[in-house]
């Protein structure tokens, strides 16, 4: 498989995963955009092991790891404090604190929805993803991935 | 010593003068070694030191010694 070949493979079963997401809400069955997220990676995988043409080496491998591990180094941080701010809603009776707010008045009840846990949830993916490709960026910059020579 | 850490030690290299001794662009020095043209052209400009491996390959390919291609400045030191 060429490299742009998979690309464009990525880009449907990213399509394909917005789609299961959709019908997982619609069905109210997370079962479907969980099992189906695990099978879509796992088949990019798989599909990444057959490109014949992937020029991949030492520095981009490097560029890859350093964003990654920014990332996670950083991501944690903002995940612990979220959730913390949930445990302490869980907690709020026991200790004490006045009960969460319940939904705004007109906020749809019978359709489905996401909820606040799931907007949260939406903004932490967002900003996952954001913070990867903001360092991928600084790192390949850094390490000359646009340069050009006078050759 | 994979990258610059900005403490004032820097990896110099030679690589482009090697490169023009044998006549050879970056895009064939890269294919030779296995690498991209980038990685080649990170290295030349001093924005990517390469691994252990990788510089004793580009010093072999030369046939030179690796301490003939990569020179460990110390600017504190000098």
């Amino acid at each position: 498989m060429k490299q742009n070949t998979f690309y464009l493979l990525v880009g449907l079963i990213g399509l394909i995963e917005v789609g299961l997401f959709w019908l997982s809400v619609e069905l109210k069955n997370p079962l479907i955009i969980t099992i189906g997220f695990i099978m879509g990676v796992g088949l990019v995988y798989i599909a990444r092991m057959t490109i014949t043409d992937l020029r991949e080496d030492e520095r981009s491998v490097m560029i890859t790891q350093k964003a990654g591990f920014r990332t996670l180094e950083v991501f944690w941080v903002i995940f612990f404090a979220m959730s913390l701010g949930s445990a302490v809603i869980g907690f709020s009776t026991p200790l004490g604190l006045p009960h969460p707010k319940g939904m705004p008045p007109g906020f749809p009840r019978d359709e489905p929805h996401l909820g606040y846990f799931g907007l949260l949830q939406m903004i932490l993916l967002c900003f996952i993803a954001f913070l990867y490709i903001g360092f991928r960026v600084y790192y390949a910059r850094k390490y000359g991935e646009w340069d050009s020579d006078e050759e | 010593m994979r990258e610059n850490t900005g403490s004032g030690i820097q990896m110099k290299n030679k690589i482009k003068v090697y490169r023009a001794m044998h006549d050879m662009t970056q895009e064939a020095l890269a294919q030779k070694l296995k690498v991209t043209r980038q990685t080649i052209l990170a290295i030349e400009k001093g924005k990517y030191d390469p691994s252990l491996e990788l510089a004793f390959k580009i010093a072999g390919f030369f046939g030179v010694r690796v301490e003939e291609i990569f020179i460990y400045d110390d600017m504190k030191s000098s």
